[in-house]
């Protein structure tokens, strides 16, 4: 809804120009419910008070959204570290046991000659998790230099994360599914290694922080919210 | 002035409301909100990780190996004891490409372990008959064998050993073996003690002047304390067959030793067992059994025998008997040209063991120091030699071992009836009298025997024969005319008894078996009488099938 409130705010490619001049929502003490959408006016500037209707806390901005998101991202990319260097599967055989790390199954699938497999898993497990990481991060630093420069594709951007995010999960799943299943258990067993555990917790980090981000942040550089007060 | 400080005053205030005003802004406290809670955890968790990952990290050893079969990076395992205590991280050839270099990571609390003398192996699965081992490493790979050493000073690279250290800190004795070849014996043959299997051959090769095998071999403890320094060691490989002057001779230690050879060792019967061998002692490796039982002998003396007879099947190394018991051998056989005479003899030169005369005596006598032989001054030797000879009538012969295989034997034995010899005492070696024996006088009785035969009267003997002979012709020609006369006058009166015989036969039965004969007409009536009898059996049984209850209650009267 607020993606489609921003394109309606600022109307064709002269975002500059709309910047003052632009009448929002927000200026005129308006605030739509994150939960049901419905439009209200708000009780106080900084206490917008409560939905009428669904009865959601109403909120002009989402509350400590580019704190929340940073410490949250930090945390995935803290994870990401052990998450590529601990093993994810740990393969118990007669011939003894065998970690395995996600790079160390890219590598595998490589050198065994099924790249574009080998690709997929580069893509899904590695890049995937990273891009999310590093475009959330560069969404925070550009909400707060108060770039207002790409707007549209800064937003496209973070439509992208949120909907890719979910997909990331598909790794853990597999792992889970593996473990579940292969349990041949004097020939053959498999355990999930610590790797999966962080790498689980990169995927619910991202999908969190781009949560706690709010977009609207991103259009708040060519109309500031601190004009709504005077 | 106060005027213009007032007009002053008024003016500022009137010039302060064009002073921006300062708007209530409300103080944002700075405050770290809950949420970074989380990257801080996620900061401590990852760290710990990482901290424990570093000082568990063991040390990175080396290991130069002949080749990467079975080895894989990540996945082959060192063992010690069968516990993992590191794994392989690199394969890689060497910086001369002659060999393979593996990188190892040993787990941190083994660490200690790692020093100079430690030992690696490769361990492969090995099948021989003598018994599987590694079998393990079929299912799981191949792995590295690891033995801790003693030193105290820490290395990181070492070189793997070809085979493993079988005996790995098993108490035994550690021994070397010298041999001239190796036979049969390959590493892990049993060594053989008495025949029960108490060590193994640990390894082998060539000595560093490659003229003979030096074989390291391993006695488990508690066998070891019957290796002394008198012990002897042979090949026991495969079946032991001599076929000499003894007979056939079949010896093997076990059906293993047969197959895959094996080292026995004993200490031999006329030896002091000694002192308990010490570790890495060497010892020589004898070819056989039998060898190793009897050399050497510390005292030897040699005797030359000449003989007048054929040495055919005496061979060197052939035995020298006392009375049946060996006390030498055969050292050369040859021939004796002698210039003056131009006389060639077959010439034979014998090695005696004085030793072993006395090994044979009673143990009283043994101990009594006046008739240890071996030991005795040459002087007195030769007095008791000279005894036997020329008082006794002690002489060599050629015997015949073994009838199938032609083997002499020289033997020395008295000979009542031989006439005396002269021996010239002072020549060296000692010329000692000969007998003709053996075959020689087993020629020799035959000899008689046929001469013998030869003075029979056999003439004689033919015409006794003819006269008999033509006597008997004569009885048997008298005992026809017997005959012949049997025939003509006995013979007919015969054919007439048996004539009148047959005759009176027919008349008895025309008389007792005739139609009319009163017999025949007693049993006629005797059969019509019983058919009667029957018939009214019949009737009788035939009314009783019809009324059973007769038998009780008797015979009803029928009703008119």
């Amino acid at each position: 809804m607020e993606r489609r409130e921003s394109t309606a705010s600022v109307s064709g490619p002269a975002c500059n120009k709309v910047k003052s001049a632009a009448l929002t929502a927000a200026r005129l003490r308006l605030v739509s419910c994150e939960s049901c959408h419905l439009l209200l006016r708000a009780a106080s500037a900084d206490e917008p008070g409560f939905c009428l209707r669904c009865g959601e806390k109403l909120e002009v901005r989402r509350r400590g959204s580019i704190a929340t998101s940073w410490a949250l991202a930090s945390a995935a990319a803290i994870c990401y570290v052990p998450a590529n260097l601990l093993p994810v599967l740990n393969t118990i055989t007669p011939q003894g046991s065998d970690d395995d790390t996600i790079m160390g199954g890219v590598i595998f699938l490589y050198t065994s000659g099924s790249w574009p497999l080998a690709l997929m898993v580069l893509v899904a497990s590695v890049m995937i998790p990273l891009g999310k990481l590093v475009s959330i991060v560069y969404l925070l630093i550009t909400v707060q230099s108060g770039s207002f420069k790409s707007g549209r594709e800064r937003t496209r951007l973070y439509r992208i994360v949120v909907f890719i995010g979910r997909w990331s999960m598909l790794d853990v799943f597999v792992d889970t599914f593996t473990v579940a299943l292969v349990q041949l258990q004097p020939l053959m067993s498999v355990t999930p290694g610590p790797g999966v555990l962080f790498f689980a917790a990169v995927v619910v980090l991202t999908m969190l922080a781009a949560e706690a981000f709010d977009p609207r942040l991103i259009w708040d550089a060519q109309t500031p919210l601190e004009d709504a007060h005077d | 002035m106060p005027r213009l400080h007032l007009k002053t005053l008024m003016t500022d205030e009137s010039d302060l409301r064009d002073l921006p005003q300062a708007t209530v802004v409300r103080q944002k406290h700075f405050r770290l909100s809950v949420v970074w809670i989380i990257p801080i955890l996620a900061a401590v968790v990852a760290l710990g990780i990482a901290i424990q990952r570093i000082r568990n990290a063991g040390p990175v050893i080396s290991i130069l190996v002949k080749n990467a079969s079975g080895i894989e990076a990540g996945k082959t395992l060192v063992k010690y004891k069968d516990v993992t205590i590191g794994h392989v991280t690199t394969v890689q050839l060497s910086d001369d490409y002659s060999r393979v270099l593996v990188n190892a990571e040993i787990d941190k609390h083994v660490a200690g372990l790692i020093v100079e003398d430690a030992k690696f192996w490769v361990v492969a699965p090995r099948v021989s008959l003598s018994g599987v081992s590694g079998l393990n490493t079929l299912l799981s790979g191949q792995y590295i064998g690891f033995q801790a050493g003693k030193s105290l000073k820490q290395a990181r690279d070492f070189t793997a050993l070809d085979v493993a250290p079988v005996i790995a800190e098993q108490p035994g004795l550690r021994l070397r073996l010298a041999a001239q070849t190796l036979g049969s014996i390959g590493v892990g043959a049993p060594i053989y003690y008495r025949s029960l299997p108490v060590g193994q051959v640990e390894a082998y090769d060539l000595a560093a002047d490659g003229k003979s095998i030096e074989a390291t071999i391993f006695v488990n403890s508690p066998y070891d304390k019957y290796v002394t320094t008198g012990s002897r060691f042979w090949n026991a490989s495969g079946i032991e067959v001599n076929a000499g002057a003894n007979g056939v001779e079949i010896h093997t230690e076990s059906i293993v030793s047969v197959l895959i050879g094996g080292v026995g060792f004993d200490v031999p019967d006329f030896l002091p067992p000694g002192e308990p061998a010490a570790a890495n002692a060497e010892f020589p490796l004898y070819q056989s059994r039998a060898i190793a039982m009897t050399v050497p002998d510390a005292i030897e003396q040699h005797f030359v025998l000449y003989f007048n007879e054929s040495l055919r099947g005496l061979v060197v190394g052939a035995p020298v008997t006392l009375f049946g018991l060996t006390v030498g051998r055969v050292a050369e056989v040859g021939l004796s040209y002698d210039s003056t005479t131009l006389n060639l003899r077959p010439r034979v030169l014998v090695t005696f063991y004085p030793e072993r005369v006395s090994l044979n005596l009673t143990a009283k006598e043994r101990a009594d120091a006046a008739l240890d032989v071996a030991n005795m001054p040459l002087q007195a030797r030769a007095r008791v030699l000279r005894h036997l000879v020329e008082d006794r009538g002690l002489r060599a012969q050629l015997q015949t071992g073994s009838l199938i295989t032609g083997d002499l034997f020289v033997a020395f034995e008295y000979a009542p009836d031989a006439p005396k010899a002269k021996v010239d005492w002072s020549k060296e070696p000692l010329e000692l009298p000969v007998a003709s024996g053996g075959l020689a006088s087993l020629e020799a009785k035959l000899n008689s025997i046929l001469a013998k035969v030869d003075a029979m009267p056999l003439a004689d003997m033919g015409t006794g024969v003819k006269n008999v002979l033509s006597t008997l012709n004569q009885t048997l020609k008298q005992a026809d005319a017997l005959f012949s006369r049997v025939d003509t006058e006995l013979l007919p009166e015969g054919t007439q008894t048996i004539a009148a015989l047959h005759k009176a036969i027919a008349d008895a039965d025309r008389a007792l078996l005739g139609r009319d004969s009163p017999t025949t007409q007693d049993l006629h009536d005797m059969m019509v009488e019983l058919t009667d009898t029957m018939r009214s059996v019949r009737v009788f049984v035939n009314y009783l099938q019809q009324h059973p209850s007769m038998l009780i209650r008797g015979k009803k009267e029928e009703k008119p």
